[in-house]
Parts: structure tokens; sequence; C-alpha cells
């Protein structure tokens, strides 16, 4: 049982850094229905571990895109701090809200983000 | 870049950043705000959103993993095979023709989506019916 467990979450993993990889972003919106769905994971911790998995894919395409696009540090500088505290505020509030409604909200854009690639917009 | 003035792109990735801590697809979000309302080249929304996923995520693991709720178990195994694979697929990306991948795989997260959305508050599956499934 915890083998299984171990390998469908590898299976998972590997799948979210192909979309990673391929399309620069997206894989991580199928990770938590995946880790819930397929590892069995309850939901109230798949979503904080999803965003662990994603950290260091997201790392590496960071470092890529910043040396392509030539944007420095300056500019990025508000967007830094406001995510610190949007993540602060996250951490702190988690388990105020259900675990429900967060997922329908990540189902919203999940099926946005589908429709957009099906349709290449 | 977007053409928007520091104090407004604080708030705004603030406010899209407590939806990235709970995993929750705050960057889709930020990107799309940023595009459509700021002016933002996509490729330059793309950039913001990698970097400021970086805080944003580190800063909501201190507390959720405090919290415990990180499932190490899960977390391992799927970040290693995760990182050989985006290594192995943005080196082979250049090379293939990614246009029908993602049709399909932009209608599997339609699928995907629409079960998110109507996402049951408690997923009770009664064992009878997962075994006729098989």
């Amino acid at each position: 049982m915890m083998m299984k467990k171990k390998w469908i979450c590898a299976l998972s993993g590997a799948l979210t850094g192909i979309v990673n990889g391929l399309f620069g972003a997206g894989g991580g919106l199928i990770l938590v229905p995946l880790l819930i769905r397929a590892a069995k994971l309850e939901a109230r911790r798949a979503l904080p571990t999803s965003v662990f998995i994603i950290l260091p894919m997201c790392a590496v395409s960071a470092a890529r895109y910043l040396a392509r696009e030539n944007i420095g540090l300056q500019p990025l500088l508000p967007y830094l701090a406001g995510g610190l505290a949007g993540g602060i505020l996250a951490g702190l509030t988690f388990d105020r809200f259900p675990v429900t409604w967060l997922r329908r909200i990540l189902g919203v854009f999940i099926l946005y983000a589908g429709v957009k690639m099906v349709f290449q917009l | 870049m977007p053409n928007i003035s520091w104090i407004l792109a604080f708030l705004l990735s603030a406010a899209t950043g407590v939806l990235s801590g709970y995993g929750i697809g705050g960057g889709t979000l930020l990107i799309l705000v940023l595009v459509l309302f700021c002016g933002s080249s996509q490729s330059a929304a793309q950039a913001i959103n990698l970097s400021y996923f970086l805080p944003t995520a580190g800063a909501s693991l201190c507390f959720h993993a405090k919290d415990s709720r990180i499932d190490w178990q899960a977390f391992w195994p799927a970040v290693t095979a995760g990182i050989i694979t985006a290594a192995l697929a943005s080196w082979l990306a250049p090379h293939i023709d990614t246009g029908i991948i993602k049709r399909l795989f932009g209608g599997i997260l339609c699928y995907v989506g629409i079960r998110e959305v109507f996402a049951k508050a408690k997923p009770h599956k009664s064992p009878q019916r997962e075994e006729k499934s098989r």
C-alpha cells in the first residue's frame, strides 16, 4: 500500500515535470487533482504539498526566463515583496477555509487554462 | 513589462500570492491580470509569475510545514521524478512540435477542471462500486 502511493506520487510528479518542461507552465494545475484522486492524499495536505513539489521546477524555469527576458531585479521587487506578504497570509489562514471551496476555485483556473490550451489562445 | 505603479504591483501580487500560497492557481490569475489590464507581454508576465512564486511559496511553506500540512511520503518521490522529467522535457521541447500535445493536454485540463469545480465536500466512494469499476 505504502509502496503503491510512492509510485503514484512519482508518476504524478513526472507528469507535472513533463508538462512544465514542454510548455513552461501548467503542470502544477493537474498535480493537486492527481495527488487527491490517484495518490489518495487528504485535500488539506495535497494543496500545500503541491506548492512544495512545484517550487524547484519553478526556480529552474524562473532562472531560464529571467536570463532570456533580460529583466533586472529592480522592476520585480514589488512583485516579490507582494508575493511574500501573500504567502505569509496564505500560510496563516489556510486552515480557515473549507478545502472543497479551495479545490473549486482551483478547478475554475484549471478549466480556464484548458480552454486556452485547446483553442491555442 | 506591465505599466503599473509599484504600490499596485505590490497589492496585486499580495492578493494573488494568497491564492498561490494555498496552491489554487494564483499564478494563472496574476498572468491574466498583468496581460489583460496592465499592458504586459505574455512572456514578461510569465517571468514575473515564475519569480514571484519563489518568495510566495517559500513563505507559505514555512507555515504549511510547521502545521504539518506537507505529506513528505508524497513529496519526495514526486519532486525527484518531476525534476528529472522537467529537465528532459525542456531539453526536448525545442525539437518537437508541441501544438498537438498542448491541445490534448488542454482537453485533459478541461475534463479535470470540471470535475474539480463539482468536487463533493466528502468524496466517499463505496467499496463495492470501486470493485465493480475494475
